[in-house]
This record gives C-alpha cells, structure tokens and sequence, in this order.
C-alpha cells in the first residue's frame, strides 16, 4: 500500500507541477520586436506611418514624453484584413513600462477603438509617462480587429530612475485625487486573505478527524450517515451564515462608502476626422517594378508627370516603415529609427521634372533594411504588390505626397 | 487493503500511516486541482479574471459563475459520494486561488509590472462555501444544483463588490466618462491585447436598464444549475471507475 501510495503520489506531483508550471507561468505578452516577424504585405499595404517626431529619447521616471505623426490608411488595403472599422491606437511597449496618459486622433480623444476609413490620412498624437527605468523599444501601432497588430516605427527610449518614485494621481469625480498605482490594494488583499483564511478554516475543521482511509472504510461499510455528526451540521451552519452576513456586510459597507460608482465604459468611437492632404500636382506612374533578390534593391521605372508650376525631385520611397532617402535632395531631422533609415538608400537617375514636363525616372531603393525587416519576403506572398509613398520637393522646399501600389516582379539573377 | 494489515503492527501504526496518507493526499489533491482548475479558468473565463477593466456587471457576472461551477460539481460528486466530505467546492477555489494568486503576483506584477490592484483574481471562496454548506446540510445533489447552483451564480457579485466597487468610482478624464477601472485599463498598456478585444457591457439585457446585475446573476445562475448537474456526472463517472473501487 505504501509503495503504491508512493507511486501514485509520484506521478499526480508530477502531473500537477506541469499543470501548476504551464498555469502559472502564464504571463501576459510582452511584445518585443514582433515588427520584424509580420507578414511584409501587412507593414506595406495597411498603415503608412509618416512625418513621426518623438519629443525625446531621454527621460526619468514621472517625465512625459511625446510621440506624434501621421498616418495613411492605405487605398490597396488587402482583401485578407478586415478593413479597419474597429481599431485601437496603441503602444508597442514591453509591458507597462510607460503609462498611456492620452492619445488621439485628429483632435479626438481615444482610449477606446475607433473607425478608420480606407484610403484617409489621420494625424495622431500619444503621450506617454514614463514608469520603469530601463531602454525600451517604443512602437505607435494600431490594433485592427480582424486584422492584428500593424506595428509603426520604433525607437529606442532611455527611462532612468526607480519605479518606486512613480506617481499616478487621478482625481474621481467625487473629488478624492488617488493613486493608481496602489489605490484600493489594501482593500483587496484584506478581502482575498479574509476569505482564504475562512476557506482554510472550513477544510481544517474537517482535516481534524481523519480524512481518506477511515472515511473511505465507513462508506463502504454503508455508514457514510454517522460521518457528518450534528456537530458538523451546527458548524456548517455557522460557516453557511457568516459567509451570507459577511457578504451582506461588505456589499452594503461598499455601498455606503462609494456611493455614486458608473459600469465599465465600452463601445466604439465615431466621428474621427481625417485630415485633407493637397492633392499632388504630381502623378506617377510604375511601369516596371522589380526586386532583386541577390542585391538587397528594388528597382523601379517611374513615369513622372509634374502639373505644377515649379520643378520638383524625388526625394523619398517609404514602405513598411522604411525610409528610402536620396541625400541629394532631402535629409531627416526627426532622429528617426536608425534601422529604418537608409539615408542614401534611393538613387533617383533622370533628376528634377521640369513644370508640364512627363519624365521617366529610374529610381533603385536598396539597403539592408530588406534583409533585416524581411520585407523580401513580399516577393512569396499571394498577391505580390507592394504598397509605398514617394515624397517629392520642389525647388521652394514645398513637399508632395504621392502613393503607389504596383505588382513586384522578383529577378533572381 | 491486506497490504496496510501486514506493513502495520499496531493501531497507533495504523493511525499514523492513515494520517500520512491523509496529507499526502490533500497536498496532492490541492496541487493537481490547482494546476488543472487553473488552465480550465484560463482557456475558459480568462481575461475576465485579468484585468480591471473585465470585471464588469454584465458579462463577468454571468461567465465566469458558469464556466467555474464546473470542477467544484465534479469534486463534491467524488469526495461526498465517497468520504462524506463537504468540501469539495473550497478545495477547488483554494487551489485556483492559489495558482493565480502565484501568477498575478510573481508574472502580472514582478515581471511584466502591472499593479496588483489591476490584475487579482475573482474572489470565489464565499460561493464555494455556500455550494459546500448546501450540500452537507441537505445531502441531496439535487437540492445543491438548484438553491447551491443558484446562490452561486449570485453570490459572485455582492462578493467581490468590496473589491471591484472602488474601481467603479467614475473620473472625467479628458473630456470622456471613464471609471478607474477603465482608467487602469488605458494607463497600464496591454500591447498584446487591444481595447476591441475586451468584451464587457454587451449583451441583449439592455431592456432591463439599471439593474442589469442582478439579472445577469440570476441568468448566471440557472445556467449554472445545468452545469453542476453536467459536472456532477463527469465527477461520479471519474470516482467510480478510475480509482475509487480498485483501492
Ligand atoms: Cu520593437
């Protein structure tokens, strides 16, 4: 009996320490660097970020810090993601290393998923309060539902201090100013405690007389009724009201003390105004677009015609975050992501369109940024397109947004 | 059992073996429901049990009574129908409190720094004495389906209100409504689980306005009835012919 007992008990610990491990273990996901892993079609054909500046990179604990831009919901939305009519401006952060404190877009506030419209340009704004020192890769994404995580550019933040110092104060309509961080905790572990300590109690009372083996013996035996004594039934009783009082007890002290309470917010933003962009004066045509494998570089034969009134000159490719510049004609001062700029990344061959002038541009975009974002792998994918914006200047520094989606043929030699 | 006879010598041998087994076997049964309650909890009621901001009067209420009546039905039907012991219930949410007690703290909190106050777990024991009392005092599983079911299902929430009410106290907040819960919600980024996903404050209830807890409870609960009778099988086919009668 002993050895058996020994055994069985061997493999139910086992059995119950992988459960117990795979349960506890659970965490929820702190997202790190998944940018790279999502499909290359879903970064090129669904959220174009652009002009982001960051309001800084350095900060301690309890400073803010600013991030803000533009995004394009692009016009060749593919047919696998659900248009975005339920999205969520988010935070690519590991966990709450920072707290969201605002967010909007256009000029609307949004803690709760909003509509988008296909085919808009949106500014956004987040401002993020930082909470845990360490250097933390910070993405703007958008939660699509139906969609997944589009993940914008991120960027490297340096929070210094202790997270002991972090404050998160918020003042209740009833006029009390809280802390967030530990508000009502006291509350809850006296309440978790309390009723553990009664749930043990009732099971210990029980665990006095023999548990298993004699029991067992005694129901067999067709006695199973002298085992619950008219003690027990008293004590049940006793544990049965004090459980219905103290519920009674806390629901009604709760009531008196937070009288005026509000259910959980939820539902859909409407009304977010996108922004109008000027119409280009510049269209585009791709007649040829090709990804060569071998050398990291897309190659593209545009067909530029400028009905503006002054000479302009490509100066930027941006997919999938990536910011293709050509140096000859603009530069960036935002301090973008490093690995996501390639600063002599595009050479432009056939230089500025004159006014009125239909110009073919050879334009090749390469950098390494193909290999390490895998953006390559769009040449595997159903429906090989890729999505992009070219930014154009004119000679009087005025900027022209133009968007392309085209076919990309793979070459291999 | 000729195998006890012979290893022991003398009562007093006797009794203590019995007693080992005793908390070899209540250690045992207390791990292996706090491991197995527990991802039950997880794959069904999950995020409700997460966060804050789930833990609302509509959909809370009525999911998770339901989906947790399951494992306390099938461990009374084997311990009462066994042993007489009337608490098979407490030992189920011991356990599972126990288990996400370890993982609030140590992964939501110590890892991955969500505060304590945004991410405990549903109180429960109260339900699970109540279902253990009705139980012994009636002895009848048919009685505990309907009034332990019942009470249950409406127990959850005048239970946890000393806990959850707090969080309900509203702020104006930019401009919006927004409760502290909601608030926690936003403050403490979930990178991996947009605000979309949070399914809270919906349902076809709407026509009973303001007192939609107490309806969602009552619901909750004759939806648990029908699961403490479904698990009450499962439990009595587990007891009888797995280890019970070869022993
Ligand atoms: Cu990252």
């Amino acid at each position: 009996m002993k050895a058996r007992t020994d055994r069985v008990g061997r493999w139910s610990l086992v059995g119950a320490l992988i459960a117990l491990v795979a349960a506890v273990a659970y965490g929820p996901a702190a997202l790190a660097h998944g940018e790279k892993s999502q499909a290359a079609f879903l970064r090129m054909r669904t959220i174009h970020w652009f002009d982001l500046s960051w309001s800084t990179d350095q900060l301690n604990v309890n400073d803010e810090m600013e991030i803000k831009g533009k995004f394009h919901v692009f016009e060749g939305w593919p047919e696998a993601v659900d248009p975005p009519e339920v999205s969520f401006l988010n935070i690519g952060i590991p966990g709450p290393t920072f707290i969201r404190k605002e967010s909007y877009i256009g000029d609307k506030f949004v803690p709760r998923s909003a509509r988008l419209e296909i085919g808009k340009t949106y500014t956004f704004r987040v401002v993020l309060k930082a909470r845990r020192p360490g250097e933390w890769h910070v993405h703007p994404m958008i939660n699509v539902e139906g969609g997944g995580p589009i993940i914008g550019p991120g960027k490297w933040v340096t929070v210094n201090g202790s997270m002991r110092d972090f404050k998160n104060p918020v003042t209740t309509l009833t006029g009390q100013t809280v802390d967030l961080e530990t508000y009502n905790e006291g509350n809850i572990w006296f309440w978790h405690v309390l009723w553990y300590a009664i749930g043990v109690a009732w099971i210990a009372y029980f665990a006095r007389n023999p548990i298993f083996i004699p029991r067992l013996l005694m129901v067999n035996a067709g006695r199973a009724d002298e085992l619950i004594t008219p003690t027990d039934k008293k004590v049940g009783l006793l544990f049965g009201a004090a459980t219905i009082l103290l519920v009674i007890f806390g629901y009604s002290s709760t009531q008196s003390k937070y009288p005026v309470t509000i259910p959980l917010q939820a539902g859909v933003l409407r009304g977010i105004t996108p922004i109008e962009l000027p119409k280009p004066t510049v269209d585009v045509k791709v007649d040829e677009a090709t990804y060569r494998v071998p050398g990291r570089a897309m190659k593209m034969k545009l067909t530029v015609t400028n009905r503006g009134d002054r000479p302009v000159q490509l100066c930027e490719f941006e997919t999938a975050s990536v910011r293709f510049m050509n140096p000859e004609v603009c530069e960036d001062e935002t301090g973008y992501p490093e690995d996501l700029l390639a600063e002599e990344g595009l050479s432009v061959t056939g230089g500025a369109v004159a006014p009125g002038e239909t110009k073919t541009l050879e334009v090749v975009a390469s950098d390494a940024a193909w290999e390490v974002y895998r953006l390559s792998d769009i040449i595997y994918d159903p429906d090989s397109r890729f999505g992009g914006l070219f930014f154009f200047y004119d000679d009087a520094g005025n900027r022209q947004m133009v968007i392309v989606d085209a076919p990309l043929i793979p070459t291999f030699m | 059992m000729s195998t006890t006879t012979s290893a022991v010598r003398s009562h007093a041998e006797a009794v203590q073996v019995s007693r080992m087994v005793d908390y070899l076997g209540l250690f045992i049964l207390f791990f292996v429901l706090t491991g197995s309650y527990h991802i039950h909890g997880m794959l069904t009621m999950g995020d409700w049990d997460f966060w804050a901001d789930w833990k609302d009067r509509r959909l809370w209420v009525t999911v998770y009574p339901i989906v947790m009546i399951t494992f306390p039905a099938a461990v009374q039907a084997v311990i009462w129908e066994r042993l007489r012991l009337p608490w098979g219930a407490t030992v189920c949410i011991l356990g599972i409190l126990f288990g996400e007690w370890v993982n609030r703290y140590f992964n939501f909190w110590m890892w991955t720094y969500f505060p304590i106050n945004f991410v405990f777990p549903t109180a429960a024991v109260h339900m699970a004495i109540f279902l253990d009392v009705v139980l012994m005092l009636s002895g009848s599983y048919l009685f505990t389906a309907v009034i332990g079911g019942l009470g249950w299902g409406l127990l959850l929430y005048p239970g946890n209100w000393p806990v959850v009410g707090p969080l309900h106290v509203p702020v104006e907040y930019n401009g919006m409504l927004m409760s502290i819960a909601d608030i926690q919600g936003y403050h403490y980024v979930r990178t991996g689980t947009p605000e979309y996903i949070r399914m809270v404050e919906k349902g076809t209830l709407r026509t009973f306005g303001k007192d939609v807890a107490p309806v969602s409870a009552f619901f909750s609960g004759f939806m648990s009835i029908l699961i403490y009778f479904m698990w009450h099988f499962v439990g009595r086919w587990f007891g009888n012919v797995r280890f019970v009668k070869r022993t």
